[in-house]
């Protein structure tokens, strides 16, 4: 009997050992995954941001692209995320809105803007969006909706253009698992806490529009796509009601003042 | 890791394709369900049902094989999931998962190259003992 438990240790130990062994081989860069998986990235984002331009009114002016930009920046350097692979762009349009897309792409509607009455709505807006971005969640969606093969089939070219907008619906009006959305979510938090932005103002952003009257709804497009805002915003106050946050506000009242009314105006 | 030793008895021809087949059988689901890693352990414990009225000698053969895929199964579950959540879910490819597969590969190959050589031996009424799953059949399958 002992010579069977050696013998079956012995086994297990020498499964381990070799998986331990293996390990220490940097196989991802041999198998240059990250940079086969960077490069379909970028190519989709290519691809769809020029479909996404050319059916969307793009706003250029530098007021709102900086003052998001001061948003992004306090946000990735607070949180040592590399500022370079952020990228962002916001769009003239109603709907209160913002989405995720490959490469690190940031979407944001123009309605998110004017329907957050602070700044730290809007921050935990993009911090929930970025977070989608830092766990690779974007990829994980488009590859369960889409498919791996059409993914490839997109990004080589023999796809058409139809396939493209498809795929940019589904990132702009669908959501991401509940489990996924969670996540995200409580990264945010994390996020926004490192950044000096109280949580409780995106908990509060979640209740409000969870309360909107119905008429409005048809505008809320970032809230139908993200199911349950009252109970996210619950779990949003109870991640962060164990964190002293000292709110430090990244825009200065007239700036943000002046961004709503740009926005508002267009 | 393998022995060759003498049976208890001389196994006649009957046995020793019956005892042969235990092992070609595990070979042949592995091959037919290798998404899927228990289609080849329930192939071999369908196999192990069906003869353990056999004689002796095929029944020991059919408890090595079936000991062996056990064990099998539960690297190549732990594999097959794991690549699912990279597939579906938030997983990414990492080098743990890289290393695992490939010890998962090496355990699964050994295993394979063993069966053929097994398979072959036993046809020819020789008795091959494995590394622990042999002292394992002994133990559990008595005369």
């Amino acid at each position: 009997m002992k010579k069977i438990i050696f013998q079956g240790l012995l086994l297990i130990v020498l499964f381990f050992s070799t998986w331990f062994v293996l390990q220490q081989i940097n196989w991802v860069t041999i198998l240059r995954i990250k940079q086969t998986t960077e490069k379909t990235e970028e190519k989709l984002d290519e691809l769809l941001w020029e479909t996404i331009k050319t059916t969307e009114d793009e706003n250029t002016n530098q007021l709102v692209l900086k003052s998001v930009d001061s948003l992004i920046t306090k946000i990735c350097n607070y949180n040592d995320i590399e500022r370079s692979k952020i990228k962002f762009n916001v769009i003239n349009k109603n709907e209160i809105n913002a989405f995720a897309m490959p490469n690190g792409r940031l979407v944001i509607y123009s309605g998110l803007i004017t329907a957050s009455e602070k700044q730290e709505e809007l921050a935990g807006v993009l911090c929930h969006e970025i977070a989608h971005i830092q766990l690779n969640h974007v990829m994980k969606k488009l590859i369960k909706e889409i498919g791996l093969s059409t993914l490839i089939s997109i990004t080589t070219g023999t796809k058409g253009s139809e396939l493209i907008k498809e795929t940019a619906k589904v990132l702009s009006s669908t959501s991401f698992d509940r489990g996924l959305e969670k996540e995200a979510d409580i990264k945010a938090v994390e996020y926004l806490t490192k950044a000096e932005i109280n949580p409780e103002h995106f908990a509060h952003f979640l209740y409000k529009i969870n309360e909107s009257e119905s008429e409005i709804m048809k505008y809320l497009t970032w809230i139908s796509t993200h199911p349950d805002s009252k109970k996210r915003a619950e779990y949003i106050i109870d991640h962060s009601k164990n964190n002293k946050v000292k709110n430090v506000p990244v825009l200065k009242d007239e700036t943000w003042n002046k961004l709503k009314e740009l926005v508002e105006n267009q | 890791m393998i022995q060759k030793t003498t049976f208890i008895y001389k196994p006649g021809e009957h046995e020793t394709e019956k005892a042969s087949n235990s092992y070609l059988m595990s070979l042949i689901a592995f091959i037919v369900g290798l998404p899927l890693p228990i289609i080849n352990l329930l192939a071999t414990f369908f196999f192990y049902i069906s003869n353990r009225k056999g004689t002796y000698f095929v029944r020991w053969h059919c408890t090595q094989a079936l000991l062996s895929q056990f064990s099998m199964l539960f690297v190549n579950s732990f594999g097959f999931w794991w690549t699912v959540s990279i597939i579906f879910y938030s997983e990414t490819i990492t080098n743990h998962y890289i290393a695992y597969m490939i010890t998962a590969i090496i355990f699964n190959l050994s295993e394979f190259i063993a069966t053929i050589y097994t398979a072959i031996q036993t046809r020819k009424g020789i008795h091959v003992q494995w590394w622990f799953y042999g002292s394992l059949t002994h133990l559990i399958c008595k005369p």
